[in-house]
């Protein structure tokens, strides 16, 4: 298959192609730089200050590179309107960048005095949708580019669940014309501990809302899949990728690696793994 | 990150940057009931139900507080134990001498501290200090008025050596 090229519907969230990517780390700053064939960037935003980005972020940019800003704190999901604070360092984020868009979670961090320090999967009711689109138009018409909204890796749902994720995104993305970054792996993952099918999750999202789609390894303790971007990623999760770029051609596709970061060869071989099982789709 | 962790908390932290304008009132959601004012905004009812709803189950995760009804009692479990290994991973991150000082007590030690004390306000940076401190209530004589689990004596003799 071939990348999105301009001018397609879809290209309402990214009116670009931005191929295959890496997420930049300050710890592997001068091996992203070095990279052979990377094609755009993220930055995890709440690791950025806007006015003094890193010296690395600034070469990439220079050579054309888009960056997206990828924020972990927003909580969206949250009961709570997005801060109008971290909004603002996203929108920042965004004019800093150039970027095409900002990405966030379809989760909640935090719920009164208490912080989660994680992504945790929302209720997904009816009535907890209208909440969240409502935070997610708040959102948007705080930050100068489109948001895309990702699908998280669960260990647990809400006994009130009335609606799949898939349902709840596509519900999403009806009412606010919100973006979606898919990770395929957050899929698998929710298919090994949660005993939901990644493909029928595939059937149900608005792919034509795509924005772009992460993966990642981990590793299986006890019987439960841990989403640690620390290891290669499963021949299972490129298979998604694959079956993924069969339904829909994404604008992109970007690997995730957080810690254990393995040599600049083998993240190269990585990155090589994951445009292989592009060009299977 | 270094363990069950799917969102990388970054190193740094956020540069505050000047707060925006207020935000334009975005339009009523169709399946949202009665609209208010912008500061609380949308369907205020259904914000407290799912306020109510978040903070209950975070409660459970992160401040030993009762499982909500109707969640699977294992995988909350599960759930605690990797927001704990999570806070661990980036803890070490903030503090490696200390992590390195600690050796094999390391984990066991912040579970035991992590158990008692939600992540306080300030991210991982805050987290580390806050242990630190735990550490140094543990070992003075009047660890007894400390709230919250406390390791156990023989892993406090060995790691006290190092902060004498």
């Amino acid at each position: 298959m071939a990348f999105e090229t301009p001018g397609r519907t879809g290209g309402a969230v990214v009116p670009y192609r931005l191929g295959v990517g890496i997420g930049w780390r300050p710890e592997i700053d001068l091996t992203v730089e070095r990279l052979p064939g990377v094609e755009f960037v993220e930055v995890i935003a709440e690791g950025v200050q806007p006015s003094r980005p890193a010296d690395s972020l600034r070469v990439l940019r220079a050579r054309g590179l888009p960056v997206i800003p990828h924020g972990v704190g927003l909580g969206i999901g949250g009961a709570e309107p997005p801060d109008p604070a971290r909004l603002a360092h996203l929108a920042a984020c965004a004019e800093a960048f150039d970027s095409p868009l900002v990405s966030e979670h379809l989760a909640f961090v935090r719920a009164g005095d208490l912080d989660a320090g994680h992504l945790l999967p929302v209720p997904r009711t009816r009535e907890a949708l209208s909440v969240i689109a409502d935070n997610v138009r708040r959102a948007q018409a705080a930050l100068p580019v489109p948001l895309a909204l990702e699908n998280v890796a669960a260990l647990f749902g809400w006994p009130e669940d009335e609606l799949t994720e898939a349902e709840f995104l596509y519900e999403l993305v009806e009412r606010t014309g919100v973006g979606l970054l898919i990770d395929v792996a957050n899929l698998y993952n929710n298919q090994v501990n949660l005993g939901l099918s990644a493909r029928r999750a595939l059937d149900g999202l608005p792919l034509d809302a795509l924005a772009y789609v992460h993966v990642a390894g981990g590793y299986a303790h006890d019987g439960v899949w841990h989403d640690t971007h620390t290891a290669s990623v499963p021949d299972a999760v490129l298979d998604l990728l694959t079956e993924l770029c069969a339904r829909v051609r994404p604008p992109g596709v970007l690997l995730e690696w957080d810690d254990a970061y393995p040599s600049d060869q083998a993240l190269a071989a990585e990155l090589d793994r994951v445009r292989e099982a592009i060009s299977r789709a | 990150m270094p363990d069950q962790e799917t969102a990388p908390e970054p190193l740094s932290e956020p540069a505050p940057g000047p707060l925006p304008g207020p935000l334009s009132e975005p339009a009523p959601d169709p399946g949202s009931g009665p609209m208010c004012g912008p500061g609380r905004g949308g369907d205020v009812p259904a914000r407290g139900r799912l306020a109510e709803a978040q903070r209950e189950l975070l409660a459970a995760l992160v401040a030993g507080g009762p499982r909500p009804e109707g969640f699977d009692e294992v995988r909350l479990r599960i759930q605690s134990a990797s927001l704990i290994a999570k806070r661990r991973g980036l803890v070490a991150r903030f503090a490696p001498e200390l992590t390195r000082r600690l050796g094999s007590d390391f984990a066991p030690l912040f579970t035991s501290y992590a158990q008692g004390h939600p992540k306080p306000p300030g991210g991982s940076r805050a987290d580390a200090r806050a242990f630190i401190e735990w550490l140094d209530r543990c070992r003075s004589p009047e660890r007894r008025h400390t709230t919250g689990p406390v390791p156990p004596p023989e892993r406090i003799s060995r790691w006290r050596r190092f902060f004498r």
